[in-house]
């Protein structure tokens, strides 16, 4: 299979409408060539249309059903029904972690990147293979968003938001990291005009269920007081 | 486990009844799909792929090979893996899955002049190869293929995915 039949291939590729021998042929061929770059897009795209459908309120047996089969499986194996709790960690002050320079430079501009536009897509390395990625894009509902990108080689979340409105000397925004429901304050950061704001935080997003922000006293309270005027799930 | 089905159960459930339509074998898809997320959690890495668009993707497998086997066909699945869900495809689902992107992702689609629209909802949602829907539809193969990639496109751009270079 040559470079234009897979072109010409590349919808029914994305959404998984070839016959098993073409799509052996297809991803032969992907293997070894990188001159189809955009196939990916195509299969972002054809991911998308999982939202497509409308959505349904499941039966109330199935979510039942479906916490016994895992508490059955988790039982057998001996594991946990839920994530590992996140080690028990004492409030500190945040702080600019100490970085290597390149991957300071690497989480700049993203932050820059970030506060360009919605669909800006963020994936880059850098020489020093610091990759960034970005995992979880944030909204409110309201005015007010922002997106987490996460440096996982120096375990550094770095957050972007705007639109957040501007507080008194006396408050400032908290970030929380919460796992099996304890929040554990992870940063501060006060807004500039046009409510933006970017803040990095030293965190292992693996072990973490939601990232919130909410308001708070200016040098942080030890459990959130208020409520979050910023989540997601991780 | 309880967190992750009330984020996406109602999405996860959504597709699946519209792909297998009202009967036992819906919830099976979406039972099956959380379970396959959960099994595989411990592999499941932030960085790069996100938890949801491994379930929905998972989800929609699941029901397209019911739906298959249903109707008499070989499945088509193919092994899953997590890693395979790169970070790029993990926000367009993060965008849409939000209710006013869920509205976008049905609007785009709705949009889509017929004859595109129709092909990518026989592969999507009936899981038809795209010889079945140049049979189904009869039309040439040939057109089928260039419809799917028109429409996709289309899709893409409403999505605000950038295209690589």
């Amino acid at each position: 299979m040559n470079c234009a039949e897979i072109e010409e291939l590349a919808g029914a590729y994305a959404l998984r409408a070839l016959p098993e021998e073409t799509l052996r042929e297809v991803e032969n061929h992907l293997a070894d060539c990188t001159r189809h770059p955009d196939i990916a897009a195509l299969q972002a795209a054809a991911l998308g249309l999982a939202a497509a459908a409308d959505e349904k309120e499941p039966p109330p047996a199935l979510k039942a059903r479906l916490m016994d089969a895992v508490r059955r499986e988790a039982a057998a194996e001996g594991r946990a029904a839920a994530p590992a709790p996140l080690r028990p960690r004492g409030w500190s002050w945040p702080a600019w972690p100490r970085l290597r320079p390149y991957a300071l430079a690497a989480a700049l501009a993203l932050v820059a990147a970030g506060l360009l536009g919605w669909n800006v897509y963020l994936q880059t390395s850098d020489d020093g293979g610091g990759e960034a990625t970005l995992i979880r894009s944030l909204t409110d509902g309201g005015g007010a968003r922002g997106r987490i990108v996460y440096v996982r080689d120096e375990g550094l979340a770095v957050m972007t938001v705007e639109g957040l409105a501007s507080l008194p000397d006396d408050k400032a925004y908290q970030v929380w990291a919460i796992s099996e429901g304890r929040p554990t304050g992870i940063g501060l950061f006060d807004v500039a005009e046009g409510g933006r704001a970017s803040a990095a935080m030293q965190v292992d997003l693996t072990a973490v269920d939601v990232i919130a922000v909410t308001v708070e006293p200016a040098g942080g309270s030890p459990q959130p007081t208020t409520a979050p005027v910023l989540s997601t799930e991780i | 486990m309880e967190l992750l089905y009330e984020r996406f159960g109602r999405l996860a459930f959504g597709l699946a009844y519209r792909i297998l339509g009202e009967s036992p074998s819906a919830e099976d898809a979406v039972q099956e799909a959380f379970l396959t997320v959960w099994r595989q959690a411990e592999r499941l890495d932030p960085a790069r792929g996100r938890v949801g668009s491994f379930l929905m993707t998972v989800v929609h497998h699941k029901a397209i090979d019911l739906l298959r086997s249903r109707h008499g066909q070989a499945a088509r699945s193919v092994p899953l893996d997590p890693a395979t869900i790169e970070a790029q495809e993990a926000d367009v689902l993060d965008r849409v899955a939000t209710s006013m992107g869920a509205a976008a992702a049905r609007e785009a689609l709705r949009s889509l002049p017929q004859e595109q629209r129709e092909p990518i909802e026989l592969a999507y949602f009936e899981g038809m190869t795209h010889v079945e829907i140049a049979e189904a539809l009869g039309v040439p193969l040939g057109t089928v293929k260039s419809r799917l990639r028109l429409g996709l496109e289309r899709m893409r751009s409403a999505f605000g995915i950038e295209r690589k270079t």
